[in-house]
């Protein structure tokens, strides 16, 4: 026996880029934020090569759990081509050897910034949110310890205050995406600043979900099958964007989530956000056999 | 295929890159040789900031990021996360340090002596603008001391303990494979002094020195006078696994111990030290630090405030995180303002909507 035989040919990083430790602590805290769905749990967060705020939590989870088997989909703002989106998919494939996919049918892994694709996830996949501000107390508790002691004790009471005042002085409910919402009926999560289109997706899926914050160094965790509930008052429903009748000028499609494109006229014009399955709608239409599949909404309706 | 057609980021920015490469150019060992010689308070200052202290990599960063520093500090840091930790490298004591520069501002001379070293305090700050016009800038030579000043200087810390004006130092129990490392955990508040250091000493220059300016305008409760402040060499000594202590190498570190009134019967000191010879942030990070005991919670010298906001490459790649697309937020945040609006709209128009709209929250 030799020590080059016990050893492995030298590389320059590891594989899928971080370090054994790395991945050991990741998946520790994973398993931790699965255990307790909602709860946000300090992790180191190593620099990876790219900027922080740009999708770096979310990296180091998929990076975590990506293997060469894996199908990777990464969506910035629905769309799998924007500047990013396209740039952390070229990195995780490149460190990892998956395959690269736009269509959320064929992802294992779906990563994205601020969005839910519109195809309903099933339980082989996984979703990664990129999260910015892990912490739904910030806007009334700036200052992050007092926040977990108010966890501790799911001290949510200023939380609702800040809805109730909205209501007074809005007579509606102002908070746009990131709606504070109840897991699991005990820790209040920001869910990524994902619309409130894309909140009632989480409930009760079939997919697990990851939410990291790299910057915050925080992740948590939507398991399957766990209740996400936005927090509401009895008399005052849940709203969605009101996006049920706006129909894609691109692929014709309707009842999605749509990106308002202002025109020179005046006025607005839409495209559907989830890019791919507008692309998908397309080539339909031009005749091609493209599988799209069941959605979370039908006919703008969520109906899962 | 038209809807993919109209987009094309991936080509975008690719190229977008090789724009910016290019406009650097060819970058080969004899720039960054350069850098190095050139610039070593820079090449510190970026050490300091990633946490790695090794001069070819700190001066190669400069070199592809063509000088924009929190690039330059996050690729290293990027680059050093990867790498194992082979081993814990002994404490370093002021008194063994090869100092070239301590200098105390709370007495006249301090036992040791007072030792300038180099530095620009006081030259008169004036642009060599003959450079330009083709005369080369020689330094004059310096004039050797008749005897030149011992290696190794004591600690003033030291000499004030024994006179009773400093708490008694206690001796560290805690094994050095146990210290709290803040490359490999999350920072979390109150911070062991260990993590407050650490953090510290990578923090970002700029925003150290502006909290620590802070704190020394009056939104800190201490005004510093600096106790002692040291530019050194440090062997690092690590023990091999057979059980050889020998020294890996030497780093450049800088620290600085700032005092400001009595506490319980002795001197409060506030302490930082960084990698490379950084003055004016160790300074400002022991301000920091002699203000945290009393600072209120939300205050820029509470630790939570300042290690949270000084961190260069959270910082930075926050505020940069600002020129990705948001429309989809964005977009949600529309939504409630055009109903809101529409609702307000309607309530003025239908004085039975404003009624039900008043009555309804408040019951």
């Amino acid at each position: 026996m030799t020590l080059a035989a016990l050893t492995k040919p030298w590389a320059a990083t590891s594989y899928g880029f971080l370090d054994a430790s790395a991945k050991r602590e990741l998946r520790r805290k994973m398993l931790k934020a699965i255990a307790v769905p909602g709860c946000q749990m300090p992790y180191a967060s190593r620099e990876v090569p790219m900027a922080r705020g740009w999708g770096t939590g979310g990296l180091q989870v998929t990076l975590t759990l990506v293997n060469p088997q894996s199908t990777i989909k990464v969506i910035d703002q629905g769309a799998d081509d924007g500047v990013n989106a396209a740039s952390i998919r070229r990195f995780i494939s490149r460190v990892s050897g998956a395959a690269e996919t736009w269509d959320t049918l064929d992802a294992s892994i779906v990563q994205s910034r601020h969005r839910v694709p519109e195809e309903t996830m099933r339980e082989d996949q996984i979703l990664v949110l990129q999260v910015p501000n892990p912490e739904p107390l910030r806007g009334v508790e700036p200052n992050m310890s007092i926040a977990r002691q108010m966890h501790a004790d799911a001290d949510y009471g200023r939380l609702w205050l800040t809805l109730y005042e909205q209501l007074v002085r809005k007579g509606r409910i102002m908070q746009g995406a990131a709606y504070p919402s109840l897991v699991n009926g005990r820790h209040v999560m920001t869910p990524s600043p994902i619309p409130r289109w894309d909140v009632p997706k989480l409930n009760m899926a079939r997919h697990l979900t990851f939410l990291s914050a790299g910057r915050e160094k925080r992740l948590h965790a939507v398991p399957p099958f766990t209740r996400v509930e936005p927090l509401v008052f009895s008399d005052r429903p849940y709203r969605v964007e009101d996006h049920a009748d706006l129909v894609c000028r691109r692929s014709g499609i309707a009842g999605y989530f749509m990106n308002e494109i202002p025109q020179d006229s005046g006025g607005s014009v839409f495209e559907v956000s989830d890019s791919n399955l507008g692309i998908k709608a397309i080539r339909r239409a031009e005749g091609e056999a493209v599988e799209i599949g069941a959605t979370w909404y039908e006919n703008g309706e969520y109906s899962a | 295929m038209a809807y993919v057609a109209t987009r094309g980021g991936e080509k975008a920015i690719e190229q977008a890159e090789r724009l910016f490469r290019q406009d650097l150019g060819t970058i080969d060992a004899a720039r960054v040789e350069a850098i190095r010689q050139s610039m070593p308070y820079l090449v510190d200052r970026v050490m300091g900031e990633a946490s790695l202290y090794d001069e070819d990599m700190a001066a190669l960063a400069l070199a592809q990021t063509g000088g924009e520093l929190s690039e330059a500090v996050l690729v290293l840091r990027a680059w050093r996360t990867t790498q194992p930790r082979l081993a814990v490298a002994a404490p370093l004591l002021q008194e063994d340090l090869l100092t070239v520069r301590r200098i105390s501002a709370a007495f006249k001379d301090i036992p040791g002596g007072q030792i300038l070293g180099p530095t620009l305090d006081y030259s008169h700050r004036v642009l060599a603008t003959d450079v330009l016009e083709g005369k080369p800038y020689n330094p004059p030579s310096v004039d050797p001391a008749a005897t030149a000043a011992p290696m190794r200087q004591p600690s003033l810390a030291d000499w004030q303990r024994q006179q009773g004006l400093v708490a008694p130092a206690n001796d560290s129990t805690v094994a050095p494979d146990d210290i709290p490392d803040l490359t490999r955990e999350p920072l979390l508040f109150p911070a062991s002094r260990a993590h407050r250091l650490q953090s510290l000493a990578r923090a970002e220059t700029g925003g150290v020195l502006a909290l620590g300016y802070a704190a020394m305008r009056g939104y800190g409760n201490a005004h510093p006078t600096v106790n002692e402040l040291r530019l050194a060499e440090a062997e690092v000594m690590v023990r091999h696994p057979s059980g050889t202590e020998f020294s890996a190498g030497r780093v450049r570190v800088c620290q600085a111990e700032v005092t400001s009134k009595e506490k319980g019967g002795f001197l409060e000191l506030g302490f930082a030290a960084s990698f490379g010879w950084n003055e004016v942030k160790v300074i400002a990070a022991a301000t920091l630090d002699l203000n945290s005991a009393e600072a209120p919670v939300g205050s820029p010298v509470h630790e939570e405030f300042y290690l949270s906001h000084t961190e260069s490459v959270e910082a930075s790649g926050f505020c940069i995180h600002f020129k990705l697309p948001h429309y989809v937020t964005f977009q949600s945040v529309l939504d409630a303002m055009r109903d809101a609006k529409a609702k307000a709209a309607a309530a003025k128009a239908n004085q039975d909507v404003a009624v039900e709209r008043q009555t309804e929250p408040a019951e």
